[in-house]
């Protein structure tokens, strides 16, 4: 193979990653706890935004050469800062969580998340000291990269590895959620939630965890992402991005894992990646605007023809109960 | 002072063109219960037919005439074969605002892949300024205001004065009884769409008539604000809405005048969250109770 061509599949593989990481947290929410987090891409955003932080070292002032600013710069070795914006990701999920999950009707608690989402651009846009503004960080150093010594290709296949190993964490992790009796009494509440709460289950603690093990996850896909393209700023997480991520769940089928990593092959990867090979055509900004159409209409379709994707969510059956505890 | 009171004048055609759109928003959510989140792009699409009107060389007041026609026939066509259809195939609330959100972003990319990312202005005749009071409006701002006042008119004899208006206030309270009571609530629920999107398309024209350029976003970036004078007004009901749109209207432009210009919207978004999350059924509302806003 080429190295144009490694380097190339390489890169779709590390998005491939990122975009499954994502995909199972949101679908961890929405899929499995039925929350419809609209501002899902800002915890993702907080991990990145911590991850670079980290690793960019003490903010210069434009006198030592500096370009850009930001809070609580820090040297971090490698695996440090992808922890920590997974931690900074819980934190905030735990945050917003905390005032935002009310027994709020679906398409409110969309509107209330949408625009905590457009709060955040707004904030991280203009408080430029936060994190350097609407130019955002740029220049983050690579992970291990002072200390392997690689040809770039081979770096770049490193990073699939890492990638890939912390795809294989964050698996095991929403599997354990979603196979645990946790995950059984998160999608009855998902279901039914006067039922659940009248079994005595604490009906909001429960909502809030699975909106923290989502904000977890979100940080650390994130982090990966940032410690790959080396730049974040306010304009790679508006809001439409969480559609995406919301149409690669529903294609997939919300509430399976297998499923929501098959939207996510589908949708922000091939869809998304395959148009960069039609060639160039009209005025820039045209493909672009072609892509988020055609992304809409494939929310549309699903929504009509297949609403429970791809790869439905299995329908689990369980025996009836034993005729020990049915009477006497 | 000095930067205060114009800013109360700022607040006033903020606030009659968030009357417009937050009326007609909360008359269509109100009684067909879909929260259309297309509802700004619908404004930018009747803002930009209000563009191609003035280009032919017809006057502003036609376009605005256009404007509203086409938002009016786009949000019944909309509803009756794209919104309806997903409701009667089981459609629940969260895949409604999937859907409304896929058309409110086919509609702006569209707009986008057909005009071309560039700044649009409508062709009007050079305005003059006025002074009030100490404030200041240009004369297309006073027509703006004026615009505004006669749809609540309307909108007001509509509902009160009319049958239809009865039938619509009725489908909005409940819709099973409504129909048990021999009103034809579909025909309502396309009235509805029809008046909701007319409301829709002349905020759109006003609204880009009010800013000296518009682009392909300039709609959707006015739809928090709407939404949040809706919410607080409480869903489907029209004069609290209007309430809604003078408090909103008011508050960002005096946040900006006090605080920062990039507050503006922060504003608005503020008293959504806090409305949303702490009094969901509006500051006036007597018709949604808690039942109906809860999951």
């Amino acid at each position: 193979m080429s190295v144009a061509w490694q380097f190339y599949i390489s890169t779709v593989l590390i998005y491939l990653g990122v975009d499954v990481m994502a995909c199972w947290g949101l679908n961890l929410q929405f899929g499995v706890a039925g929350l419809v987090n609209f501002a899902f891409i800002i915890f993702q955003a907080a991990g990145a935004y911590t991850a670079a932080v980290l690793t960019l070292g003490a903010a210069k002032s434009a006198s030592q050469g500096g370009f850009q600013q930001y809070i609580g710069g820090a040297h971090w070795p490698f695996p440090l800062p992808i922890l920590a914006a997974g931690l900074v990701g819980g934190l905030l999920a735990a945050v917003i969580g905390s005032f935002a999950i009310r027994r709020l009707r679906s398409d409110y608690e969309a509107m209330v998340m949408l625009v905590v989402s457009l709060i955040a651009t707004s904030v991280a846009t203009n408080q430029v000291g936060l994190v350097n503004g609407p130019n955002g960080l740029a220049l983050v150093p690579k992970p291990l990269s002072t200390i392997v010594n690689l040809t770039p290709i081979g770096y770049q296949w490193l990073f699939v590895g890492i990638t890939a190993g912390v795809c294989l964490c964050v698996y095991w992790l929403v599997h354990v959620v979603t196979s645990s009796p946790l995950g059984r009494t998160l999608r009855a509440v998902r279901e039914n939630e006067p039922a659940a709460s009248a079994l005595g289950k604490n009906v909001t603690g429960l909502r809030l965890l699975a909106f923290v093990a989502g904000g977890v996850i979100a940080g650390i896909s994130g982090a990966i992402l940032v410690e790959f393209i080396s730049a974040w700023s306010p304009g790679s997480w508006l809001y439409p991005e969480t559609f995406v991520y919301f149409t690669a769940v529903i294609v997939g089928g919300s509430g399976n894992n297998l499923g929501v990593m098959v939207g996510a092959l589908l949708v922000p990867v091939a869809f998304l990646e395959a148009t960069r090979f039609i060639p160039q055509f009209g005025p820039p900004g045209l493909i672009d605007a072609l892509q988020w159409i055609v992304v809409g209409v494939l929310a549309l379709v699903f929504l009509w023809f297949w609403p429970r994707g791809v790869i439905p969510e299995r329908r689990r059956r369980f025996p009836p109960a034993s005729p020990a505890g049915a009477g006497k | 002072m000095n930067t205060i009171v114009p800013a109360i004048g700022f607040g006033i055609v903020t606030a009659s063109i968030l009357a417009v759109a937050g009326v007609g928003f909360t008359l269509q959510f109100g009684v067909t219960n879909i929260l259309n989140l297309a509802y700004g792009d619908i404004m930018t699409a009747s803002a930009f037919v209000a563009y191609l009107v003035t280009n032919a060389g017809v006057s502003v007041w036609v376009a605005l005439l256009a404007g509203a026609a086409f938002g009016s026939v786009f949000s019944v066509v909309l509803n009756r074969y794209l919104y309806t259809p997903f409701v009667r195939r089981g459609t629940r609330l969260f895949g409604m605002i999937i859907v409304t959100i896929a058309v409110s972003l086919i509609l702006q990319n569209g707009l986008l892949a057909y005009f071309g990312a560039n700044f649009f202005s409508l062709q009007m005749a050079r305005p003059s300024s006025v002074h009030v009071l100490g404030m200041v409006f240009t004369t297309t701002q006073f027509a703006i205001i004026g615009i505004a006042i006669a749809a609540m008119l309307l909108v007001h004899l509509l509902l009160r004065y009319t049958k239809l208006g009865k039938a619509m206030r009725a489908t909005a309270t409940d819709p099973d009884l409504a129909r048990n009571c021999g009103i034809a609530t579909d025909r309502v629920i396309d009235l509805a769409w029809a008046i909701s999107g007319a409301l829709c398309g002349l905020a759109g024209v006003i609204l880009v008539m009010n800013v000296t350029s518009f682009t392909d976003t300039t709609g959707s970036q006015f739809l928090i604000p709407i939404v949040a004078v809706a919410v607080l007004g409480g869903i489907g009901q029209p004069y609290g809405a209007m309430l809604g749109a003078l408090v909103i209207g008011l508050a960002s432009e005096l946040a900006a005048a006090i605080f920062s210009p990039e507050y503006k919207d922060v504003v608005a978004f503020v008293i959504l969250v806090i409305v949303l999350l702490a009094r969901p059924q509006g500051i006036l509302s007597e018709i949604a109770t808690r039942k109906e806003v809860a999951a």
